[in-house]
This record gives C-alpha cells, structure tokens and sequence, in this order.
C-alpha cells in the first residue's frame, strides 16, 4: 500500500444548501498503481466528477474539500501549499474533460496551446515546445501533424479536438492522467479511435488512467479495474472481468442487466408471403442549402418491416437515420420515392387526410424532456391523443389513461405532476405511453435510450421488447448503440452517408458482417464483454479521417475515402445495393463480385 | 451553489421586489379607492390658496385652492387605469400578433416585423401627441394610441421565444400524433411563449403611466380639472418662480415612485424567469 502512485483515504466535499449541507462526496477512499487503468462509474450526481476534481485539489464554486487525504507518490495533495499543487497538476497529473472544444482557448492555434503547457513545466525554448507539439499531435494520431498544429480549435472536428487535448495533457509525460467522459458525444468510429490512441499512448509511457464514464463499454474494453460509486462513497472495487461476472451490489447489477439478458428469439421463418406493413422504396431526400448547394440526406433507400417486427438503422451522426424516420410519419416530405403502408402509398395524401393515419403511425423521440410539453401533466398528455382521434367519454379516456400507464410501469400517482419533476427514465415512459395510447401498428424508435442513464436505458429496452411481444407492434429502432440494436432487432439496415449499405438478419449483419463499413462499425463498437477486448484483437478494424460532408458526394463509393479496402476503381464506380445468396443486400461491388472475401472469425 | 457574495445579492433583489410589489399595490388599491380616502373633494376648491404643507393640508393647497394631497392619491384613478387598461390591450394584441409571426414564417411575418420597425422607430412621445391629436382628446383615445406603441415590444418578445419553442420536440410530437397547427400553435407553443412578455408587461404599465402624465402635461393628455399627476405638475409649474414648490413636487414623486415600483417588479420577475 505504501508505494501506490495515488492513494484517496475518506474524501468528503461538501457544498452548502439552504439550511445545511449536502455531502456530494462522502468518504471516498480508493488506490492506483503506476501503469493502472481504472473507470469510475456512477449515474449521474453520483459525485463522480465532483472526487476527481478534488483530488486535484479543485472544487467548484461554493463547495469545500471538508476531509480526507490524497496521497500522490508519498506526499498529500491537499495540504500541499498552492503554487507546489499548481506545478504537481499539470506536470504529474493531467486532465482530460467531456466537452473537448471549451477546454481549448478559441483564440489560440492549437500547437501554441500544447507547446505553451509543456514549456510551462518543462524547459524548452519556444521551437522546442513547437516541435513537442508536433510529435505529441503524431503520437495521438493526427494525420499532418505539422500543418495541423496552425489551427485553431473551430477548424477541429470533436474527435481531433479531444485528441488535442490529450496530446497535451500528455506532453508533460504525467504520471496520472484522469479523464472524466473523454469521448461522450464522439461517434462510436471517433471514439474507439481516441481511445485506442490513449490506450496505446499510455501503454509507452507507464502513466496510470483514471477514467471518469457511464459507459461500460469504455469499461470492458479499456480498464484494468472498476470503482463503482454511489452517493459519493465507493460500494464496489473489483477487477474489471470480476465486475462483469460476478457483481456484488444491486446498483452494478441492474447496469448490467441489460447486457444479461437473453437476445429477444428469432421470429418465425417465412414471414415473404405476407405483405410488409411498412414499405419504402427509393426515398430520398434532399435539402437546398441558402448557399444553393444540395445537401442530400438520405438517398436511394429501399425496406420492408412486417408486423410484429424490428428492423434496426444503425450509423454514425449524420447518416440520415432520423431523417428516414421523418419521412416515415411524414414530419419532413421526401424529395424522392414513396412509402406505403398497407401497400396503400401515403404521399400523395394531403396533411388533413393523413392525420387519420397518426394513429396507426407513431413516434417515440430521443430526449423525452424535450418532447412533452413542459407545462402539461401526464394526464393531459397522456390524453391528447385519445382527444384527436377517437370519441370516448371522459371515464373511457381515464380507464384508457390508468390501463396505458400501468402498462409502461408509471404509478398512478404520478398521473398529475408536470414532466419536470419526473425522472428521464419516468419522462420516456411518459412518451412511449403517449405513443401507444391510441394502439398504433407502427412505432418509430428514434433512439429512444440514448438521452437516459444506463439503468433506465435497461428497462426501457426490456419494456419495449415486451410490449412488442403483447401487443404485435412492429418498430424502426434508429440507434448508434449497436448493445440494444443486437437485443431489440430482427433484421438490421446499416446506413452510411445518406444510403444502406448492408441490410440483412440480426445474425447476419452482427455475426458475418460483409460491409467494410459494417465490420469497422461492429469493431469500433464497444461491447460490454470485457473477454473479448477491443485492444487484444490482432487488427483493429478501423475506418481512417472522418464521415464526409453530405453537401459534397463522392462519384463513386461513399466510403472510399475511408475504406482499408479501398481500390482505384471504388472512387469512380457508383455502387449499387446488391442481393446476396444469403438474402442480404450490400452496397459494395467488391464483396457482391466476390473479390473480397474475409477470413473466418477466429 | 451559492457563495456568501451572490447570496447577500439575492437578498438585496428579493427587497426590490418586495418595495416594488407595496408601491404596485398600493397604487391599485389608490386607483379603486384613492377618491374615497382623500380627506377632500380633489376637484372641488377648499377656499385656502396657494397654502404650504400644514397639518390641515398635508401637501399643500394649489393656485385654485384644491388640496394637493387629496389630488395626488386620486391620480391612480387615471394614470394606472390608462396604463395597466394600455399594456392589457397591446399584451393581447402584441402575443396574438407575435405568435403568427413566429410561428407560421413568410409574407405575412415579415409585414408583420416591419410594420412593428416603423412604429418603433418613431420617438414614442410625438407619436402618442400626434395620435391623440388626430384621434381627439379622450382618455379612450388616450389609452388606443398607448396600446398602439406598446403592440410592437410585445410582438417582438413572443415572436422570439416561439421561434425558440417552435424548434422544441414536443412540438414534432404533437403534428406527430396529429394535432392541427392551429392547434398546436394555440395550446402548445403559445402558452410556452408568453413568460417574457408577461414580465415585460409590468415595465410597460410603468412607462404607459409616464407617457400619460407627459402628455398631460403639455396639455394633449385628460382635461383639467381631473386629478392626475401630469396635469398637477403642469398646473403647479407656474407657482414655482414664487416659491410655491409643493404643487408639482408631490405629483412629481408619486410619479417616480410609482413608475419605479412597476419597473422593480419586472426587473425582479425577469430575474427570477432566467
């Protein structure tokens, strides 16, 4: 014990309230060996944020360090003098926070950033600082190092500002780097990207990592070891593939509950006689910049989805995922092509006849707070459909209301309160059930969990898996996070840049995926199975740069300028969505032609 | 989290609000009951002229021997009942007005705005003169020419927090499960809108009863001898040259005063809105 780089002994931060105080930290205690990767997690106000800081010797305002020790290499940081602390801080331990742009001044090229915190703990002349900084760029994986270092933070895409970041925080080869959620808003092929740099990164240079997150993917892929925290104290402290076997407490149980459970079951084959519920056929949708450039959201699609069924869209930001759903339900008109329902095409209805369809044709958005209004209760929201479309008397709509709400698990006691004072998970209860209330065959799922803590995240999917089952309901579940897309969905559609590339079986597409980009996206993602780690792989599938800009299409493939795959011909043959032996569809005339085929799966 | 320093602040605000609520009720209470209370008839003369502040005549008598003091708390009657009538009228219009410019975008909303730049670029007291004169003097003129300038601050407060709300989720929610935008425009996005101008409605009043004294005063606001504060100044200007001060400064304070408290209200209202 005596020799762990960082020991926290009974750290309490307490911040004043009106009558008294809250202890946002209460007695945390915990150690760190040289070279150790360890994740924090906790929901959030857990105090997770709040300890890390503290062991820096940092609070935030009104609060106070009210006890406790941090011992760093022998010697207690919080009763260091200040100036000693400020030199401690950024040469020996280095912080990396969410929300890479505001930690970065906007007014400063970023070499001048990274090389002005290096020399001010290191001596170097100002080139030496220069050429710091262009080696430190290079080594957390910036392409053209030399000429990036002339930028300025608005040029950098999130991905390489967080990798700025980190490039500087490591300059000074700290002997502890604590990141608090150092990926959250990067997409899943940015974010394994950043994290294999600083896994790597840190692999040369010894430091130990203290990673602030609520995703256990982070966890199961990158740490050595799990702190679980709840109201500020540690209740679990486990070896990482301990935690994810055998979890001691309740809180760490129900985050992995969703992980546990078993894949919802095939559906019944032969489902080809029956006619699709759902049917899209080359929709597209473009929009007409002020610029006068086109920027094309989604092109050329083609899907079926039958009754009862999940067809799952996955994608990085700015696929067209959502807009896809959109046009579905006719919040935004298509440019191009047409959808039916019934085999019945509904675009050429106009908006008054359509309404009749809203019934049938639901949503469910992504950030549930947003989507209620802020002023009505649940009741009334609850029955504004009912009030659209159907002529109940009033004690019919409230027997509807309570059944609807026993249903997706809200207490009848909640029936008058406004959404605010409702949790985020009681919130998209709030939304389901406001969809479902008027029996719909047809619910689109615009990634109805991402907005939610990881808990409710898991009873919201076990919820929505059930209420398919009761009630026959078919779904489009639009989502990044491939963990529920694997447990909710039949058959997966896999979107890049506006078009499908692959679309086949859950089996298929997760199992055998054939895409390039399929199987870098399936690499990247971070599953919760901490026996299969992305960093052990021999080649980690990756994708290089960035998803481009949809105003400006490539002739060719879409994904040429990042494929590994890629040959001359990719970047000047347009590529067509061709049918498989298997019944699959794919979007690459490489695999289609049989020029590429991958090795067995080990 | 608050310091000692931010805390003492919220203090001070919260006794801002608190003096600024007394003098706005006081003032209401003045418009409904501030004939009965006055020890005399403030329109009919009391025979002692041009007095001093005495224990007879709290504030003084005027140039015609009516009593300053009666006067003064029998303002309200027409000063606040011309504004709050003035910022109710422009409040209804201007959150009408600013909801359809808002929410439903082009032609007509762009009229709408630049309709609102003209008047608002128009110095607001020879408008209201020019207003009332071409309408006549009555305090129903009086109170349209107000709601008049006023409509366009309102237009432009509720114009922008729907454009705000009109880009909210709920709003996708409610066209998703098949609400008209008449609909939606009235139930959803406008009661969601109004806060701002709601709380700019309070300053408004204290402006409108501004206005209405300046325009009493130089004679184009309500007729003599009706009490109120602007038309009491005016009257008492005369006298100051002699000495006599008490016949314009009582009105004059319970202007300040009365406009300061309607705008300490809206100050600490907007406060607490953000």
């Amino acid at each position: 014990m005596a020799d762990s780089l960082l020991d926290v002994r009974d750290l309490v931060v307490t911040f004043p309230t009106r009558r008294s105080e809250v202890r946002v930290v209460d007695g945390l205690s915990f150690s760190l060996e040289s070279g150790e990767i360890a994740g924090i997690v906790g929901e959030s106000g857990a105090g997770k944020s709040t300890a890390v800081l503290a062991m820096l010797g940092l609070v935030r305002h009104g609060g106070t360090i009210a006890g406790g020790e941090v011992l760093f290499g022998g010697r207690d940081l919080l009763s260091l003098p200040r100036e000693e602390l400020r030199h401690v801080r950024g040469s020996q331990i280095a912080m990396i926070t969410q929300n890479p742009r505001q930690s970065l001044h906007p007014m400063l090229k970023i070499g001048r950033q990274i090389s002005t915190a290096y020399r001010s703990h290191n001596q170097a002349t100002r080139r030496g600082g220069m050429r710091k900084a262009v080696s430190m760029l290079e080594m957390v994986g910036i392409n053209d190092a030399e000429r990036r270092v002339t930028a300025f933070p608005h040029e950098l895409s999130g991905g390489m500002a967080q990798r700025t970041l980190i490039a500087m925080a490591l300059s000074s080869n700290p002997r502890l780097l604590v990141a608090d959620e150092p990926t959250s808003g990067l997409d899943v092929t940015i974010q394994a990207q950043v994290l294999d740099e600083m896994w790597d990164t840190v692999q040369q240079t010894g430091s130990a990592v203290l990673i602030v997150t609520q995703d256990l993917g982070i966890i199961a892929n990158y740490c050595d070891r799990v702190l679980v925290v709840e109201k500020g104290r540690n209740i679990e402290d486990a070896p990482t593939r301990k935690f994810f076997r055998t979890p001691e407490q309740d809180y760490s149980r129900r985050i992995l509950s969703l992980q546990r459970q078993e894949r919802l079951p095939e559906p019944e084959e032969g489902h080809g006689s029956r006619q699709p519920l759902i049917s899209v056929r080359r929709l597209g949708k473009e929009y007409v910049l002020e610029s006068g450039e086109v920027l094309t959201a989604v092109s050329g699609i083609d899907f079926d989805i039958y009754r009862g069924r999940t067809l799952g869209m996955v994608g990085e930001s700015g696929s067209g995922k959502t807009t896809v759903g959109m046009t579905l339900l006719r919040l935004t008109e298509p440019t191009e092509g047409e959808v039916l329902v019934d085999a019945e095409p509904i675009g050429a209805l106009p908006l008054s006849a359509f309404r009749s369809y809203r019934s049938r044709l639901q949503i469910v958005f992504q950030d549930p707070f947003d989507a209620l209004n802020p002023r009505w209760s649940v009741h009334r929201l609850l029955r504004e459909p009912l009030d659209l479309h159907t002529k109940l008397t009033a004690s019919e709509k409230q027997e509807r209301l309570d059944e609807i709400m026993d249903m997706v698990g809200l207490p009848a006691a909640l029936g008058t309160v406004t959404t605010r004072q409702l949790s985020a998970g009681q919130q998209q209860r709030v939304s389901i059930g406001r969809a479902l209330i008027t029996d719909p065959d047809f619910v689109v799922l615009d990634e109805p969990t991402s907005a939610l803590p990881p808990a409710a995240r898991a009873e919201i999917m076990t919820l929505l898996a059930e209420l398919q089952r009761n009630l026959g309901i078919a779904y489009l579940y639009i989502s990044h996070d491939l963990t529920t897309v694997e447990y909710l969905c039949h058959d997966v559609a896999v979107m890049y840049l506006s078009q499908i590339v692959e679309h086949g079986t859950r089996s298929q597409v997760f199992e055998d995926p054939q895409h390039p980009y399929s199987r870098a996206l399936l690499a990247s993602h971070l599953f919760q199975a901490p026996d299969h780690r992305r960093i052990d792989r021999e080649i980690r599938e990756t994708l290089t740069g960035e998803i481009p800009s949809p105003v400006d299409l490539p002739t060719g493939c879409y994904l040429a300028s990042r494929c590994p795959e890629v040959v001359p011909e990719c970047h000047t043959r347009p590529q067509e969505l061709e049918t498989l032996e298997d019944g699959r569809k794919i979007r690459c005339w490489r695999v289609s032609e049989g020029h590429l085929v991958w090795p067995e799966e080990a | 989290m608050i310091s000692s320093q931010e805390r003492r602040s919220t203090s001070e605000r919260n006794i801002l609000l608190w003096v600024g609520l007394v003098i706005v009720g006081a003032s209401l209470v003045l418009a409904v009951l501030g004939e009965a209370l006055a020890p005399y008839s403030p329109v009919m003369p009391t025979g002692n002229i041009s007095e001093p502040p005495s224990g007879q005549h709290w504030f003084g008598t005027d140039a015609t021997g009516l009593d300053i003091f009666s006067r003064v708390i029998s303002a309200p009657r027409t000063d606040v009942a011309i504004a709050l009538a003035a910022a109710a009228l422009s409040l209804l219009a201007g959150s009408l007005i600013g909801l359809v410019a808002g929410f439903y975008r082009g032609f007509l909303s762009e009229l709408i705005m630049r309709i609102s730049d003209v008047i608002q670029s128009f110095p607001v007291f020879i408008l209201a003169m020019i207003l009332v004169a071409l309408s006549g003097r009555s305090t129903f003129n009086l109170v349209l020419a107000l709601a008049f300038l006023y409509t366009p601050i309102f237009i432009r407060l509720t114009r922008a927090e729907v454009l705000s709300q009109r880009s909210r989720t709920y709003v996708q929610s409610a066209r998703a499960i098949g609400a008209s935008e008449l609909r939606i425009s009235f139930r959803h996005v406008l009661p969601n809108s109004l806060a701002p101008a709601l709380i700019q409605a309070s300053v408004v009043i204290g402006w409108g009863i501004l206005l209405t004294a300046g325009l009493s005063f130089i004679g184009a606001g309500v007729r003599p001898p009706t009490p109120e504060w602007g038309l009491m100044i005016s009257k008492g200007a005369n006298s100051i040259i002699l000495g006599e001060w008490w016949p314009s400064v009582f009105p004059g304070l319970a202007i300040s005063l009365t406009v300061f408290g309607y705008a300490a209200v809206g100050n600490a209202l907007e406060r607490a809105y953000k």
